[in-house]
């Protein structure tokens, strides 16, 4: 019996109390042990459904057959996740569209993720050590940028990216355009994809897709890190000082030593949600440079109706992020184990 | 000898002060402990040395050169925290060539620096083990050997033994004087414990409230109080509210002898201070000087030595004796107790509007009127 549950039998017990039919406190404390498991199993059993249920349908259909012209019928057939890998002409012919769409998605995750680390973790240590009521109204102001969709902050970029209002506007006009054409720069931008004879270009680029990537999960980074960062001992800090330390030292070999282990599920937790990011990748990326969500949605929603090769997709997807996340848990419990 | 020295240092923080006007001498190759209670202002002032704060105004100086604004990575004192600070995600070997890794010392050499000074602490077997895998007691050993790798000029220790129960506690206090003064180096401690101080410090400053109150080695500072704050706070004591008539004090109708006259005029309301070692019971008599009589309240025997508690008109004495010649009482029983007129401090009573009442100012005021 619980504590709860027997302090609430002693209190019917004392006030006297009896409901119909029971038989005092020890009827009470029954009722009490029943109830919770139960409730327990029924929430439990329905989590269970809902995460396992669409995962194993996605599977399901994956090895399904798409009848040309037609939907598609429940079958075995492997071939859904070799046209990922090989391309739908295998063995005669080898085609690595999907595979190099798997090779963008996957660059533009790790990417966005790590450059999102990058700001967010110098900016969420100084903001750290800020004034307490400081470090609320930051963090309110972060919260609140999560509101944000992607769909509206891909918006926003994408005005402050375009060539007629954004930057590239704003580079002619302050003459940053001219100085880049003097300069040579504007020709080596162009080689880069980053500009046209006349003036810098950020739609649509790589550049621009990671960078949006990178401010879409910037939010999530410093939240996730700030709670390590600001746990860490601040006389650790100051010991590495004493000992001869300047700031960057210390940074290197104390602070981020740290929290690695923060700052590596952060960076993976970003990375799984990157992989699935499609309204950034539809808008700034070129179609020869798009990614496997979008090529999923194209497939399932998109003109060809193909639920069984986007749901291959889905699960090599799928599969890639847990090959990801269990070589990092991997490498990171290596890491510790040299270090000891 | 110049060691370290401190002008008229100030530390503010908005509207609080918390150091008023330090000045300090820190003599090369002692030990020096500052000891106060919590809130005092010790542990900024141990920043400020360390270069971990900077002061509101004053000036630091080392040797004779000025250190006020060089920053805590040039100063290189080596100091010990009260968290011990030791970094998590190097082995113990690596903490105490932390500061010779960043400096570029190579491998061999701080190796063998880092094996020398865990030698140095009774630490030679555990340079591969990771921090989480120590004690208190060896956490500390080393952080002291980690301090000491850099060979700093001064050795800054913040409350380095609060982590560590009361019997390691004792044995590090010992073994950290004598690693003091084997290696001769000038070392600050700051504690706030009485004992502690007085075990390791070869000179005690006693701080309160952002002052430093007294300055002196310890038997200085037990037996010879320079104000209230500093007899309640070294060691116990009885206090007495008494008036100064004659150069004596009358506490009630008993007059009381000190080895000198108070310095005070007529009138003026005084504390007598007592050590319960200096009060002896001796036969109830009203009549003779620097007795108070009363009935014996409670008694304890506290291994070594017997506490008798009197309750006499001017309030609760506590008397000290050694056991082995303790003289018999009874809870209940009325008692003398004489209080030896050289062991007797007198100060002001402290009420503001007494506190100038010295004979030096009383003159001085009639030199004025005059």
């Amino acid at each position: 019996m619980s504590d709860l549950a027997a302090a609430s039998s002693l209190v019917h017990a004392r006030d006297g109390t009896r409901l119909k039919g029971q038989e005092g406190p020890r009827a009470d404390a029954v009722q009490s042990i029943g109830a919770r498991p139960i409730i327990m199993t029924v929430i439990a059993a329905f989590l269970v459904f809902v995460f396992l249920a669409p995962i194993l349908l996605v599977i399901a259909v994956s090895f399904g057959e798409k009848i040309e012209g037609a939907s598609w019928v429940w079958a075995f057939d492997p071939s859904n996740y070799a046209r990922v890998f090989v391309g739908i002409g295998w063995p005669d012919q080898i085609t690595l569209l999907y595979a190099y769409k798997l090779g963008y998605t996957l660059a533009y995750a790790v990417l966005g993720s790590l450059i999102a680390i990058a700001f967010a973790f110098p900016f969420t240590y100084f903001l750290s050590q800020c004034s307490r009521p400081a470090q609320a109204a930051w963090l309110v102001f972060i919260l609140a940028s999560l509101s944000m969709s992607e769909v509206f902050i891909v918006m926003g970029w994408d005005i402050m990216l375009s060539n007629r209002s954004g930057l590239p506007a704003l580079f002619k006009a302050t003459g940053v355009t001219a100085w880049l054409k003097d300069t040579g720069w504007l020709a080596v931008l162009k080689d880069w994809g980053l500009a046209n004879p006349r003036n810098v270009k950020f739609k649509t680029s790589q550049l621009a897709t990671v960078l949006t990537m990178a401010y879409l999960v910037w939010p999530y980074a410093v939240i996730l890190l700030y709670a390590p960062l600001s746990r860490i001992d601040r006389s650790m800090i100051e010991a590495a000082r004493t000992m001869g330390a300047g700031s960057f030292t210390v940074m290197r070999t104390v602070v981020v030593p740290v929290v690695r282990i923060p700052v590596m599920g952060t960076l993976l937790l970003l990375f799984v949600y990157l992989l699935g990011a499609y309204v950034t990748v539809t808008y700034f990326a070129e179609p020869a440079h798009q990614t496997l969500p979008v090529s999923i949605y194209e497939a399932i929603r998109g003109a060809t109706l193909n639920a069984p090769f986007g749901a291959a997709q889905a699960v090599v997807l799928l599969s890639t992020a847990g090959v990801f996340i269990l070589a990092s848990l991997w490498l990171g419990r290596l890491a510790e184990n040299r270090g000891r | 000898m110049a060691g370290l020295v401190l002008k008229d240092v100030r530390k503010t923080y908005g509207e609080v002060t918390a150091l008023k006007n330090i000045d300090l001498v820190f003599p090369s190759g002692k030990l020096t402990a500052l000891l106060g209670p919590s809130g005092c202002g010790k542990t900024t002032l141990l920043r400020i040395i360390a270069g971990l704060e900077t002061p509101t105004r004053g000036n630091l100086s080392l040797n004779g050169e000025d250190i006020t604004t060089l920053p805590a990575n040039r100063r290189k004192f080596g100091m010990v925290f009260q968290s011990f600070a030791l970094f998590p995600h190097l082995s113990v070997g690596e903490n105490v060539a932390y500061s010779l890794t960043i400096s570029g010392v190579e491998k061999k050499t701080r190796s063998k620096r880092a094996q020398e000074l865990l030698d140095l602490v009774q630490m030679a077997d555990f340079q591969d083990r990771r921090i989480g895998q120590l004690s208190g007691g060896q956490r500390q050993r080393v952080a002291i050997a980690r301090a000491l790798a850099q060979e700093p000029q001064v050795f800054l220790l913040d409350e380095p033994m609060s982590a560590l129960d009361a019997q390691l506690r004792e044995t590090m206090q010992v073994e950290l004087r004598l690693l003091q003064q084997q290696l001769n180096i000038t070392t600050i401690v700051v504690t706030h414990d009485q004992r502690e101080a007085m075990t390791m410090a070869d000179e005690i400053v006693v701080m309160s409230n952002g002052v430093s109150e007294q300055i002196g080695s310890p038997t200085d500072i037990y037996q010879r109080p320079e104000t209230p704050f500093v007899a309640s706070f070294i060691g116990k004591a009885n206090f007495l509210d008494g008036t100064v008539r004659g150069g004596r004090v009358f506490v009630g109708d008993s007059a009381f002898d000190l080895e000198k006259p108070a310095p005070f005029v007529d009138g003026s309301p005084v504390q007598l201070v007592c050590r319960p070692e200096n009060a002896e019971l001796c036969a109830a008599d009203t009549n003779a000087s620097n007795i108070l009589t009363g009935p014996v309240s409670f008694v304890r025997d506290v291994g070594p030595t017997r506490e008798v508690f009197v309750e006499t008109d001017a309030g609760r004495i506590i008397c000290e004796m050694p056991s082995s010649d303790a003289t018999p009482v009874t809870q209940g029983e009325v008692t003398g107790i004489r209080l030896k007129s050289h062991t007797l401090f007198c100060f002001p009573r402290p009420d503001p509007g007494n506190l100038e009442k010295t004979v030096e100012e009383a003159g001085r005021r009639e030199n004025v009127a005059a």
